[in-house]
């Protein structure tokens, strides 16, 4: 157990330091794309193109050679020392601290809402496997998963919002955070993040049970008398519990993530999100490079505990050896 | 017909041939000494590239070596007159897309079309099975019409023109005539003109994306499974690594550094997108290389080469056509996805940016974002349906529908 945790940490730092290779890499082989936009636009006023690219490579530390570029980029890496953001005039991790909130206002309850709803349909069509209600929630699942989430989220601004007159159109920063007026403003963005992840979860839950309901000890439940719910809740939802926490982990990063990312850039929260979609509209590299890798690195985490939470919670797994 | 015959004759031959340990009876003549009996090899390499396979084979490899000469005269010829440059217009000359997107179709007809047309049987048989979801069969139609319609619908309709005369016109029903039935942009874009062109785009992304990101990892999964050791460990590890990048981010990243343009993007998303196809292909594959007729294959010494592609890869063919069918809405929502932040090709109509232009105008013109959308939620809903109907129907061994 104690060997396996520590070849899976290994592992998560062998992933990062990958990640941060590759990146390093793409960014060095390619063209800068704020080089290229500062040498075009001086080409454009008159200017010396190359001067200002180097001018521009100078301020951002890219001199000496590739090792040498390489080593200063992991190390400030690894001390947070993200650089300087030019949009905001402010460092890469003041940005960050400042946005993270807004995104953990709307994530946060859309992941509740997500596992609870989605697991309590999906143990409800797979007790009541075959029936009516048991498609319409196949239905509805599909429905969730196929649904483009920016085209949703604008559909229901339009009917909510514009149609209706519910709920206000686009977020606004002024009001004040603890409030209910704040409230309306999120019940959108978060139904939208939802919806994203309640049909996927709903889909595990309703496989993961499907295996339990026709277990023995589930017959010997209902031969001793005890309530249907009961049975539900104690027999097919317990041991379908450990594969789908474990599930829900990468699952919730990966979906709501990128659901949120679009979800703040149409509603206009400024959370993580909006900032990265903003970095890159104005071509703001080292905002852009921290933005996309913070979801990558919390992926890595989630990954981690995935694995690690899998062997504390089912006695039967044994990753004994450290291979899989 | 008379291909068949041939072919089962052949065939038969072969089978009395390696199967008698004299030989002394082999009707092909090359028998060794009778008074020695000794077993009798099979010529690997003479069957390896028997005319038995060449024929269907030499086909494909003398369509592909047209389509390659097609498009080596087409690159000749239009470096000599460049066309202009406009948008607007329709250009009929293609683009290196429509040549992927040409080869892709091309490799689906040799791959998936012959080998159906090959086993009518079979095909009843699948078709049967598939029949029987009545959801799948109407996905399936409404894909067929549109693919067709976005593969001639762009020059029977034209590219959107601007109009900025007409500014702001509804849809039929709402206020708007026939000439514009799904209404027109502000600039005055017929809507349909666009959500035909976008058809077009998604139907490329879609398709040419899954036919190199499964092509990949269908040789990386049956090549870690069938050789194993140390090269599974290694291609495994490579996998867990692409998979660590969660793909939306690595995409956006990716259309930042190397721009949105179409080709691009497409290559972009089929290298990210890989991973958990290989994955699966390769448990799959190390379910069918435990088969007797793997090991009968080995022991009568084909090349592992040779068992990895007459055996192993047409065994796993369910399972990489479930995994591909399922793929295409992925990598068409994040085409779409793309093209709605503005980081698409500027040059193309996609139903992306089509919703994304129609965004700020929700209160006025409705119609510019909800059609489109519609449009591409129907076929993401379409392709997720038939992958389901065809892991059913393909794979007995999938009773419950997992995701994923």
């Amino acid at each position: 157990m104690a060997r396996y945790v520590c070849w899976r940490l290994l592992w998560a730092v062998v992933a990062t330091c990958f990640v941060l290779t590759v990146t390093f890499g793409i960014l060095s082989a390619s063209p800068n794309p704020e080089a290229s936009q500062a040498a075009w636009e001086a080409a454009q006023s008159g200017g010396d193109p190359t001067e200002t690219r180097e001018i521009l490579e100078q301020r951002r530390g890219e001199t000496g050679s590739i090792a040498e570029q390489y080593v200063d980029y992991m190390v400030s890496m690894a001390t947070f020392d993200w650089g300087e953001s030019f949009t905001y005039n402010e460092p890469v991790t003041t940005v960050i601290a400042d946005a993270w909130v807004y995104s953990a206002i709307t994530v946060i309850p859309a992941t509740v809402l997500a596992v609870v709803l989605g697991f309590a349909i999906g143990l409800y069509s797979a007790t009541h496997q075959y029936t009516k209600t048991d498609y319409a929630a196949t239905f509805v699942a599909f429905f969730g998963i196929s649904i483009p989430n920016f085209w949703f989220a604008i559909v229901l601004v339009l009917v909510f919002g514009e149609l209706l007159g519910l709920t206000p159109i686009s977020y606004d920063s002024e009001v004040p955070f603890w409030s209910l007026a704040h409230l309306s403003y999120l019940v959108l963005p978060i139904t939208v993040l939802a919806t994203s992840a309640i049909a996927s979860e709903m889909r595990y839950a309703r496989a993961e049970a499907l295996e339990y309901v026709g277990a023995a000890w589930i017959k010997t439940a209902r031969a001793k008398g005890i309530s249907e719910l009961q049975v539900t809740v104690r027999h097919v939802f317990r041991p379908a519990l450990v594969p789908l926490i474990t599930i829900l982990i990468a699952d919730v990063v990966g979906i709501i993530f990128a659901t949120a990312y679009i979800v703040e850039v149409i509603f206009g929260i400024p959370g993580l999100g909006y900032v990265s979609y903003q970095a890159l509209v104005r071509m703001d590299t080292p905002l852009v490079l921290a933005t996309t890798l913070i979801p990558v690195f919390l992926t890595i985490v989630a990954n981690l505990c995935q694995d690690v939470a899998y062997t504390m919670l089912d006695p039967r797994i044994d990753y004994e050896g450290g291979s899989r | 017909m008379t291909r068949n015959g041939t072919e089962t004759d052949r065939s038969r031959e072969f089978d009395g041939d390696s199967v008698s340990e004299s030989g002394s009876d082999s009707p092909s003549g090359a028998a060794p000494d009778p008074a020695t009996p000794t077993f009798d090899t099979v010529d690997w390499t003479e069957y390896e590239g028997s005319r038995r396979l060449t024929r269907r084979n030499l086909a494909a490899v003398c369509s592909l070596c047209l389509y390659a000469a097609l498009w080596a005269s087409d690159r000749v010829v239009r470096s000599s007159h460049e066309p202009l440059l406009g948008l607007s217009r329709l250009d009929l000359t293609p683009t290196n897309v429509d040549w992927l997107f040409g080869l892709t179709l091309l490799a689906g007809f040799w791959a998936v079309v012959v080998p159906l047309w090959a086993n009518p049987r079979l095909t009843r048989y699948y078709w049967r099975r598939i029949g029987r979801n009545r959801v799948a069969v109407a996905s399936l139609a409404f894909l067929a019409a549109v693919f067709v319609v976005g593969l001639v619908g762009p020059f029977v309709l034209g590219y959107p023109q601007a109009r900025w005369d007409l500014g702001h016109v509804p849809p039929v029903g709402f206020g708007g005539s026939w000439a514009h039935p799904f209404g027109t942009t502000r600039n005055g874009e017929d809507v349909l003109a666009i959500t035909v062109v976008g058809m077009r785009v998604s139907m490329q992304v879609g398709l040419v994306a899954t036919a190199i990101s499964i092509g990949l990892s269908t040789v990386v999964g049956t090549t870690a499974a069938f050789v194993g050791g140390r090269v599974d460990d290694v291609l495994m590890r490579v996998v867990d690594l692409v998979m660590t990048f969660p793909s939306f981010f690595l995409v956006l990243f990716l259309v930042y550094v190397y721009g949105g343009n179409l080709f691009v993007l497409i290559l972009i998303l089929a290298v990210t997108t890989w991973g958990g196809q290989a994955r699966l292909i390769r448990s799959e594959a190390l379910q069918r290389s435990t088969e007797t007729y793997i090991t009968a294959a080995e022991a009568a010494g084909a090349s592992r080469w040779f068992v990895i592609r007459r055996h192993v890869v047409p065994n796993v063919s369910n399972t990489i056509i479930t995994a591909a069918t399922l793929s295409i809405p992925v990598l068409i929502l994040y085409e779409a996805v793309v093209a709605f932040l503005s980081f698409g090709d500027p040059g193309v109509w996609s139903w992306g940016r089509i919703i994304a232009d129609g965004q700020t105008e929700l209160a006025t013109a409705w119609w510019v974002s909800t059609i489109p959308g519609i449009f591409l939620f129907l076929t993401v809903l379409a392709f997720n349906f038939l992958g389901d109907a065809l892991r059913d129907a393909l794979d007995p061994r999938h009773e419950v529908n997992r995701p994923r």
